[in-house]
This record gives C-alpha cells, structure tokens and sequence, in this order.
C-alpha cells in the first residue's frame, strides 16, 4: 500500500509535543517511545500511517490489551535494596503457576478464560475481568456490558463454553456518603443501583444463575467505582484447543457494528477524567448475545469453525488480529453488517459494539454454519479469510484502511523501564480510638456495612436459573443466612442428572489490609477465597486462582512499589497453597480528581477469584447451626492480628499487625476440614472473617436459629492474648468454625494431624436451644449474653435502610 | 414401553429449557428442544408430540411486556395449540411461558382467542428470585397434580408476576371453574400478603389450569425442584421432604402414555 | 394512543398502564425523586413511548399498537395533548427519557422484528423512550437537575421536561 485512501495522518518528522497533542485529540493513549517506535516504523516504510492503523496500533498496544505494567522492566526499591524486575507477570504469578505444576490446569494465561479439568469429560472455563470506568460513568449500561464482556470472553474460550454461574464483586463508597462529589460523578447509592440492575437484567436474561460475589464499601472509592465481573463455563475437553488455519474464512456473528463503543481499550488506560469520550458508553443487549450463545454451541457440537474469540476491547481490530497473529489475515469491511451506514472505515474497524463474535470457518463448513445462526435469528457475515503471508491488510471498498506486518503489531510495543519504590509496612502499635462495650461493638460489626445482609441484592438476580444451585447464596431455616459460597450442579449444562459432581466459586478481598501490607492483604485474600470453599465441600487440594488487580497509576512509584508487594504475595500464596493461577486482570489508573481538584486514588484493590470442585454436591454442607447439643470446634489459631480489622475500624483505632498467613498451616487445616466433610462428619462449617470469631458464631445462630455456648480460654492461640476483645474479633486468616454432631466428634478429630506443621483444632463450645449467642471469657466468667434475634435485625437492616 | 415426545419450545430468550429438557427426561419422557422458527418453517409439527413445554426465561427480552412477542408468534405459528389442547394433551407453561400462554389467550380458557388476563410489575418493583409456599386445589381437575399433597414448595423468579383480571367477576368465574390452580401462602397456609405473595397477584394466584385440567400455566419453577439438593434447606437435619416439582413432569408423561 | 405524525412518517405511541392498577415502577421513581429534595411531587405513574419510523400507515400502527405494543387487559394508549394546564394548584410534568441516537436501544430493535413478523412493513427504525408523569409543585430547573441524578444520565440519555396535561 503505498498511501491509504483512508484518512492519513502526518507523523514522519514531527516532534515527540506534537504527537502528544495528536494522541490527546485522538484518545489514543500512547507514551512518546511507543510514538517514537511508531514513527521509526512507518519510516521504514516510506509512508504515514492512516488513522485506522495508528487507532489498531493504540489499541493493540493499549494497557488493557497488553498489561504493559506488569510486563515491562521495572526498577524496584525496597527498603535499602534494589533489584531489576524483568517481568512482574511472569516472575510472580506466571512463576508460581509453572512451580505448582498441575496436570489439571489445561489451558493458563493463553486463552480468554482460564481452563481446568471437571472430571474426564468436561472442563471449566473461569474468568474474571472489572469494567470499572464504563460502570463509573454510566452504572447501568457499564455493568451489563461488563456482564456481556465477560460471558463472551467464556463463549469465546476454546471452542466456546457454556456459561453456568455469574459472580460479581462491587467495590463502591457507602451508600449513605454524605461529602461533596465533583461534578459529573454518580452517587455511591446511584452507582450501588444501577450497577445491580445491570448485572441483573443482563445475566437473568441469558438464563445464568448469578450465586457469588460480595461487596465492599468504602469511601475511597466514590469516584472510582470497581466492578469486578466473572463468568464460568462448561466445555468438554475435546473443545478446549483452538486453531486457525490460514484458507479459513473470518465470519463475524451477533450484533451489527455501530459508532457506539469507540475507544473502549485506549479510554480504560487512562484517568478517568470529564472528558470522557460519550462513544466509550454503551447499552447492552442480553437477548442478541443469547442467541450468539444458542447458535454458537449448536454449532460447536457439529464443529463447523475451528477457532472462536471475542470482540472486546478494539472490536474488529483486536479479534481478529489475535486470530491471525500467527498467520495473517485479509479483511474486507464493507462486508460488515452495519447499524448506520454512515460509519467511516476506521469506525467499523475499531468499534466496540456488543454482542459481536468471530469465527475461523473452513470455506466447506460456511453454508452449514450460517443455517444454524440464522435458525436462531442471528446475523452472520463473511468478513474476508485468514491468509499465511503474516500481514493484516484490511480494504473498504477497495480503498485500503490497514497494512500491517503482524509481527510490528504483535511484538512491536517498546518497553519502557518504571521506578517502584516500598518503604516497608506502615504497622505500629494499635493506638486511639474509643473503647466500646462488648455487646455495643458487635452490634456495630454485624450491622457494618460490609458485613450486613447482601439479600437486598441477591434476591434480584435469578441465582437458581438452570437448576443447579445446590448450595445457594442464602442459607438457612429463612433462606436468608450469609453462605460462604455457592455450589454449582451443573447437569442443564453437561445433561446428566447421574453425576453428583459440582464446583464452586469463592473470593478474597479486603484493601485495608492491604493500606498496612499488601504482601499480606495477598496471602489474606487468597486464604480467604479457600477457606470459603473448603466450608461448602470443595477440594481445596484442587483450587485454581484467577488474580484481579485494581490500582491506581502505576507511574507514582509507590503505588507499582504497592503493587509489585502485592503479586508477590500472590506468588508466594499460590506456591504456599499450592493452587495456580489460570487467569487474571489488571485495571490501573484508578485516581480521579475529587471536588477540590485533588486526586483520589482507590486502595489497592486484590480480587482473588478461586475456583474447585465440589466431589459430590450431595455432601455439601450450609454454615446455618443444625441443632443443639452439637459440638463446636474451632480450626485455625488465633493471633492478636486487629491491624486492618472491622473492629479496628468500629473503634476508630489505628495500627496494629494485619493478618499473616502460613499457607502450609493453613492448607493443612483446610485439607482436613474436607475429609471430614466428605465422611459427611460436619453439621455446618462458617469461616472467621471481618468481625472474627464474634461475627462469625452470631451469623451461624441467627441463620440456623440455635444458639451457642462458647469458651475463649479453648481457643487454640498466641498465649501472650489475655484479652477477651481481642480473641472474639482478630480477624486472624485459616480459621474455620465447624459443627459436629456429639456421636461425630472423635471421628472428625482423626482427620486433623498432630504435627508441628499441623493445622490447630480444638472445641471451643457447643449449640444451645435457645438462641442466644452466650461467651465465656479467659477469667472464667460470663462476659457476652446477646439475642440473636437482635443480631439478626441489626445485620438485616443497614442496606434496606440505605437503599429503600 | 414408547418413551412420549415432550415439545419444548424455545425462542429467542427461553432460558430454562435445559433444565426442563432434564426433568421431563428423568420421569420417562423423550423431550426435543425446537425453537419457533423451525415451526414457522414447517420443519416440525406440534400434532407430532405428546406434551408441549413452554419454559421459563425471557423470551424477546420481555420487551413490551412479558412474553408479549412469543405469544403473538403463538397466534399466527402454532395454530394447532387449540386442536392440541382439546384433544386434552398436556400443556405446561412455566413463568415466562405462563405468562405467554395467557397473552396468548390459552389460559384461563381456551376456548376463544380473547385474552382475559394478564400480568404486571411485582409490587416490590423490582424481580425476585425466592422460594415460596404454595397451597394446591385439591378439587381442580389439573392432571399435573395428580398424588401431590395439598402443601408444596416451589421457587419464583421474575420481575413481572403480578397476575391481573379483566374484571371482579371473572375472579368468581375462575373459583367456580376451579381454574385457580395453585396460590401463594403463609408456611401455615394462610392468604397472606409479601414476601409470601411474592408479586402481590390477585388472590394469590401463582397458577392457572384449564377447566378441562390439561393445561397448567405457573409462575413458580417445577424443574427446579426435580432433585432433594435443590432445596434451600436440604442440608438441614429436620428436613423430609420429596422433590414435588419432578411429579408434576412425571403426570405429564404419565398421561401421554 | 398519539399519533403525533411528524415528518417521514415518524409516529408517536405512547402505552399507558390502567390507572386502576398500582404502578410499582412510578413508586419507586418517586422515592428517588422525592430524595432529591423534590418533597411536594405526590404521584408519578410511568409509561412507553415509542417513535416508530418508516412507511407504515397511521391504521398499520394502530394494529401494531394494539396487537402488540398494548396489553389488552393493564394498558391502554391515549392521546397525549401538548399544552400545559395547571390543575387543583398543582402541576403536572412530563419526563421523556430517550436513549441518544449514538447509544443502541434493545427494545426498539425487538419491537421492529416484531412488526415486520405481524406481517406488516418493517419499520426503519423503533426507538422507546420512558415517560414519566408527575404530580406536584416542582419547578424546571430544579425538576430538570433532580432526574438528571435519578431517572437519566446525560451521557447516554435525552431527558425532555415539560409541564403538561394530566
């Protein structure tokens, strides 16, 4: 191509201010060497670029796409030390994958989801993602194709899954903040809406159950809201591998491609300021990606395509290309079904609209594959072919947009070195703050808002839709209780009602750990996504992770140092607890300006999504109490670790240490705790979380409506705790409470080791008829007398009450 | 002895159709998925089946109204549903597909095309996915009824199941014909208020039948009670229960035999 | 039922629902009006607008609109007149809601499949826009202001207000 007919722009010779400018007016997000390989590329090749190139180029190599952060050179501070890290994903999280070696993991890191083997047959897809800045601009709209986003992600893993449980994570300011905002952003209780009515209205649509998730709130993140997507699919193992072949012809199925949705990629990269571009919001439509999803696996059973992606971020430009990195490929847009047909050729190149899917399609099998799309009126339309020749060459009406050698596009990106420095962390001695009494902190704790009822949203999304919701998220005689996680019987799905097996999905996050360490906020938040599955009866010995950072610019060097402790925490988790990671996200720049013009970065956010199977979902177990006169053991030790905790934070103190995991203890414990469930020695299981011990029990009563007796001076601990306070809301990692049946309990202690190395487990109380959460402190003597029932309503009003 | 064929019919939307397809397969039935276009294509003929489903989800994304788009397609595509319905085959409508089946005009009677019901905003405004229980008439001739007892529990799921009447009378009219087939209650069985009428449907109506007893259109979901673990209080010591929802299939095939 | 004809045979459907039935939707946009400081609105019930586009005759959208748009048995279409009149000492205000051009509207789409499967011409375009009929002393400005932080975002929304007719 000698000149593009298309729009070119003028880069050759210009200074790197002036293509700074030119990348501001065009929201292309690129830095002045990514400018500098650019143009010394199109010098090479004698010419300008056209603007669809330099638009592909942006996006390819856009933070979003390519996590330029996490796997560009970095030198990183610590305390005196410096060191050169050479690629933070592939020493950390990639490393720790490759250390644990599972033969269960089928597919990590390559394809859009993360797979991992369900039994001989099947295979889960899992992945989790955030749509974070759309969601901060237009909750409603930002959810759903959040929600689109992630399920198609699943569609388009392998040969295409079917998507069989939604989970979704909020991170949002308190529903009732009362401060100023600055102009133009939401309300946290208008964000906390419609977000919830997206994720709702697109997932009850499509018919998946969503049963996880939390939310957490804190003001810091009012202007930057998160929103942390996750989808699981079933596939069976003979469609997990995909290829192209070049001769293949480029099939685009779903949605017509419209102006909306441009600059989706580029926008995400960059702060979220008032200039947002309008294009970058979008509407979803549940109804057309349900019928991709209906004609995409009906043609999967007849295997009419080899290869399948997504339209994401880029649209077009980035589908495809990834398709055909390895080959080439040939595109012809003016085959594209538009919405208007207005749209210049870079527009339907680079747009982002929903509900688009590509396939690789032998030229024998296109007839085939276009009656099954149209039997589900769904549109398909035959873009071009995949070619051998390593270029991506795209023409509109003979005018040609985009020639470019893939291997420039793919591997082109320069790195550029950023500085991260970690002063060490901020613990001290506990200090300040207000002593309250027992009876009034636990009120307060229970009725916290992030440890409050989440029914108010989760009876709004359809969690039983498909059938297999065995253990769902709310628990109880009421069906109201706080379940740990849910569990999925997938039979719609694989069509057997024989096979017993299940899987669950749990997660982890708390940034006030990590506002001390997020080294250990990482450790946490991975043990807390295992012990929350070990509770419903998945294999902890079988856990895969995904990781979701959520940061804010990675160019303050504190904020990468914030970071790089964090992923290795997570190294060091995943090889301590021996679970993989098999997929995972990143999304910076989370920091806006406030209404004084100051910028708010978010806390260092982890999401740690942890999936396992469930070996016979007739054994799960609930956290609700089951009756009285049963047995309680705690397992875990207890730790004076009040540093980050919700009690902390009731008494308004600050300091001290935060919750540090031995994930050897830990796994043991957690090992344990599932032989006994699968010997069905366990009547309920609750994990120790936000509000420790005092929480815990009182949400286990009030669910299964006994009450418990229980003895501080039992729990297995660090002998220098002499105080009551501290035993009943540490907030110390690993520990489960467990109810066993009297006739049981000798029984279920056989399944605990003795050793050293050995998770502690010891019965710290019983269950009682009458439903009164009862402690007896270390000195012997009665020091908390609470009715459930009260805890019960404390815990159930704070979200009614802020959201009506 | 020959398995019947189940029709469960499926459009743009439908979402409980894999579920239902498991539950009619479980009690001896041979359920086939077919979407509306294949019968507006003439490529499969309702008269071929025994059973006819129309299951749960949101079909055309409930745009206009729930089930509003399917049911118009009912009236100018599947002709035959009248025919079928008199020669007394079983017809089931779950939720969504209730919902089609009276827009439809095939409930609370069938014998004329005008529609006579309809469905509205759950009072709560907003869609609930919760269990509820529900109390059967015993004297209504429904065949899917057959040998349950009088007490059941089911789960709903849906945003727009507030069940409305033309008119006062008709209400007596459906008593009388013994058409209220089912109806939301307290654990103790009363005729109480939310959250044990989910939606706030007149009298508590979460399902109707036909007079003649073969047609049951129902908000609450059947299929997803087909085994004890899908239960909400299954783990629970005190629980003793059987999957009722599985029953109601079982008639079905039962009947087609 | 408005046939509001506008240049290239472009009709206005507006699809009430009965005033006999409790309007679940306009509750809830009245709480989070009356939030916003707007204390004397007393009612709002909501209704569907459609603009239908194309070459359909005023008779083919009266069919569409009453075999498919209306419910036969909780709504109803009305004829909407445009000139305010103050009733009682309070007033009564008109929200539209529209999705911008730019921004896809799902429910136009479904609603033109659906014409052109009743046999009839296949609109151009469907757009549906939420309408929201108040009761109470308000004033614009301040109206204006509060459905902007409630029922509509100015980024992918065109909220029209205006006083009206009840």
């Amino acid at each position: 191509m000698s000149t593009a007919v298309d729009e070119t722009l003028t880069i050759l010779g210009k200074s790197p201010k002036d293509l700074r400018a030119l990348g501001e007016a065009r929201h292309l997000s690129l830095n002045d060497a990514e400018w500098a390989a650019i143009q010394a590329h199109f010098k090479g090749l004698k010419r300008e670029p056209s603007l669809a190139e330099l638009e592909t180029i942006a996006q390819t190599w856009s933070e979003h796409c390519k996590h330029k952060t996490f796997t560009s050179p970095i030198k990183y501070t610590e305390g005196k030390k410096t060191r050169a890290i050479k690629n933070l994903f592939q020493e950390t999280i990639v490393a720790a994958t490759a250390a644990v070696k599972k033969p269960w993991c089928l597919s990590v890191f390559e394809d859009n989801a993360g797979v991992v083997a369900f039994g001989k047959k099947w295979a889960l897809a899992f992945k989790a993602e955030t749509h974070n800045h759309p969601s901060a601009l237009e909750p409603y709209g930002g959810a759903e194709t959040g929600v689109g986003g992630v399920v198609r992600d699943v569609l388009g893993c392998g040969l295409g899954a079917k998507p069989v449980l939604n989970t979704d994570v909020f991170c949002f300011g308190t529903p009732d903040y009362k401060g100023a905002l600055p102009e133009g952003s939401h309300h946290p209780s208008r964000t906390l809406r419609g977000v919830v009515a997206g994720v709702r209205d697109y997932g009850n649509r499509m018919g998946i159950p969503t049963a996880g998730g939390g939310i957490w709130f804190d003001d810091d993140y009012r202007l930057n809201p998160l929103v942390f997507v996750g989808t699981v699919g079933i596939l069976p193992q003979w469609a997990v591998g995909k290829k192209v072949s070049p001769g293949d012809l480029i099939v685009a199925v779903g949605g017509r491609t419209g102006r909306d949705g441009l600059h989706g990629a580029t926008f995400s990269s960059s702060n979220l300021g008032a200039d947002a571009p309008a294009s970058a919001v979008q509407i979803g439509h549940a109804i057309n990606e349900k019928r991709v999803l209906d004609a995409l696996l009906r043609a999967r059973e007849r295997k009419l395509y080899s290869s399948v992606t997504d339209c994401g971020a880029g649209g077009f430009s980035s589908a495809i290309g990834e398709l055909g990195a390895d080959c080439g490929a040939r595109v012809r847009l003016e085959d594209a079904k538009l919405k208007a047909s207005d749209l210049e050729s870079w527009e339907i190149w680079l747009s982002e609209s929903q509900e688009r899917m590509v396939l690789a399609v032998p030229p024998k099998s296109l007839k085939a594959l276009e009656a099954v799309f149209a039997a589900e009126g769904c549109e398909t339309s035959v873009l071009g072919e995949f070619t051998k020749n390593g270029r991506l060459l795209v023409t509109h009406h003979d005018n040609a947009v985009v020639d470019l050698d893939m291997k420039f596009l793919h591997k082109g990106l320069p790195r550029v070195e950023r500085t991260a420095t970690w002063t060490g962390p901020a613990t001290s001695k506990p200090a300040g703050g207000t002593e309250k009494k027992l009876s009034a902190a636990l009120r307060e704790a229970i009725g916290n808002v992030n440890v409050c009822s989440r029914e108010w949203v989760i009876r709004q999304y359809d969690h039983e839709v498909q059938g297999g919701t065995v253990i769902k998220p709310l628990q109880g005689v009421r069906h109201d209780g706080p379940g740990d996680a849910c569990v999925i019987w997938p039979h719609a799905a694989t069509g057997d009602m024989d096979d017993f097996t299940g899987f669950t999905v749990a997660h982890g996050l708390n940034p006030d750990y990590g506002r001390i360490d997020p080294y250990w906020m990482a450790l946490a938040c991975v043990d807390e996504a295992l012990r929350n599955l070990t509770c419903v009866g998945a294999d902890p010995s079988r856990a895969a992770l995904l990781d979701n950072f959520c940061w804010a610019s990675p160019e303050d060097p504190k904020q990468l140092g914030a970071l790089i402790r964090a992923a290795e925490g997570c190294r060091d988790a995943a090889k301590g607890f021996s679970a993989p990671f098999i997929s995972g996200k990143d999304s910076l720049y989370n920091q806006s300006k406030d209404e004084k013009g100051k910028e708010l970065p978010i806390p260092g956010t982890l999401l740690i999504s942890a999936i396992a199977p469930v070996p016979d979902v007739r054994k799960a177990v609930t956290m609700d109490f089951k009756g009285p006169g049963n047995a309680l053991y705690l397992i875990g030790r207890t730790n004076d670790e009040l540093g980050g905790s919700l009690y902390h934070k009731i008494l308004g103190r600050s300091g001290g240490e935060p919750p540090k995991v031995q994930p050897a203890t830990a796994l043991d414990g957690f090992k344990s705790l599932h032989a006994a469930i699968n010997r069905g020695m366990v009547l309920s299981a609750h994990d120790l979380s936000d509000g420790g011990l005092a929480v815990a029990a009182a949400e286990m009563g009030f669910t299964g409506e006994f009450g418990c007796l229980l003895d501080l001076d039992e729990m297995p601990r660090d002998p220098r705790i002499f105080s009551n306070e501290t035993l009943l809301f540490s907030e110390s990692p690993s520990r489960i409470l467990v109810e066993v049946a009297p006739e049981n309990e000798s029984a279920f202690l056989r399944h605990f080791g003795k050793g050293a190395k050995a998770a502690p487990v010891r019965r710290v109380g019983q269950t009682t008829a009458n439903p009164i959460l009862k402690v007896v402190g270390l000195d012997g003597s009665s020091i908390m007398e609470e009715p459930l029932r009260e805890l019960k309503d404390a815990w159930q009003k704070t979200l009614p009450a802020a959201l009506g | 002895m020959k398995k019947p064929k189940i029709l469960i019919l499926r459009a743009a939307g439908t979402n409980c159709e894999l579920e239902t397809a498991n539950a009619f397969a479980a009690v001896g039935g041979d359920p086939e998925l077919v979407h509306i276009n294949e019968i507006k294509a003439g490529k499969k003929r309702l008269m071929d089946y025994g059973v006819l489903a129309i299951p749960g989800g949101f079909s055309y994304g409930d745009d206009v109204g729930a089930g509003k788009v399917l049911a118009n397609q009912i009236r100018t595509t599947l002709t035959d549903l009248r025919q079928f319905v008199r020669l007394g085959r079983p017809v089931i409508g779950i939720c969504n597909g209730f919902q089609v089946l009276v827009k439809a005009g095939i409930l609370p009677h069938s014998n004329s095309c005008d529609q006579t019901a309809s469905f509205t905003f759950n009072d709560s405004g907003k869609f609930e996915a919760r269990w509820t229980h529900l109390r059967l008439n015993t004297q209504s001739s429904c065949l899917f009824f057959k040998g349950l007892p009088e007490m059941i529990e089911l789960p709903v799921a849906h945003g727009e199941g507030k069940l409305v009447l033309k008119s006062p009378r008709q209400l007596e009219e459906l008593k009388k014909n013994k058409s209220i087939a089912l109806q939301y209650v307290s654990e103790d069985g009363k005729l109480l208020g939310y959250p044990n009428n989910p939606n706030g449907s007149m009298f508590n109506i979460a399902g109707l039948t036909n007079p003649e007893g073969n047609v049951l259109g129902l908000m609450p979901h059947p299929e997803r009670f087909v085994a004890i673990q899908q239960h909400p209080n299954w783990t629970r010591q005190t629980y003793r229960k059987a999957a009722v929802g599985l029953e109601m299939f079982r008639n079905a095939v039962l009947h087609a035999r | 039922m408005t046939v509001r004809v506008q240049p290239s045979n472009t009709h206005l459907v507006e699809i009430r629902l009965r005033p006999e039935h409790a309007d679940a939707e306009g509750a809830a946009a009245l709480t989070l009006l009356r939030a916003q400081g707007l204390t004397s609105l007393i009612e709002t019930r909501v209704s569907r607008l459609y603009e239908i586009k194309g070459s359909l005759s005023a008779n083919q959208v009266l069919q569409a609109t009453k075999d498919l748009l209306c419910d036969a048995v909780t709504q109803e279409h009305r004829v909407v007149t445009p000139s305010p009149a103050p009733m009682n000492g309070a007033n009564f205000w008109r929200v539209e809601v529209w999705l911008k051009p730019t921004v896809t509207d799902p429910v136009g789409e479904t609603v033109r499949d659906a014409i052109a499967d009743m046999g009839l011409p296949k609109p151009e375009s469907v757009r549906c826009a939420l309408v929201y009929r108040l009761v109470g002393r308000a004033n614009k400005a301040a109206l204006e202001k509060a459905v902007s932080k409630t029922l509509a975002n100015p980024l992918i929304h065109r909220a029209v207000v205006s006083e009206a007719h009840p």
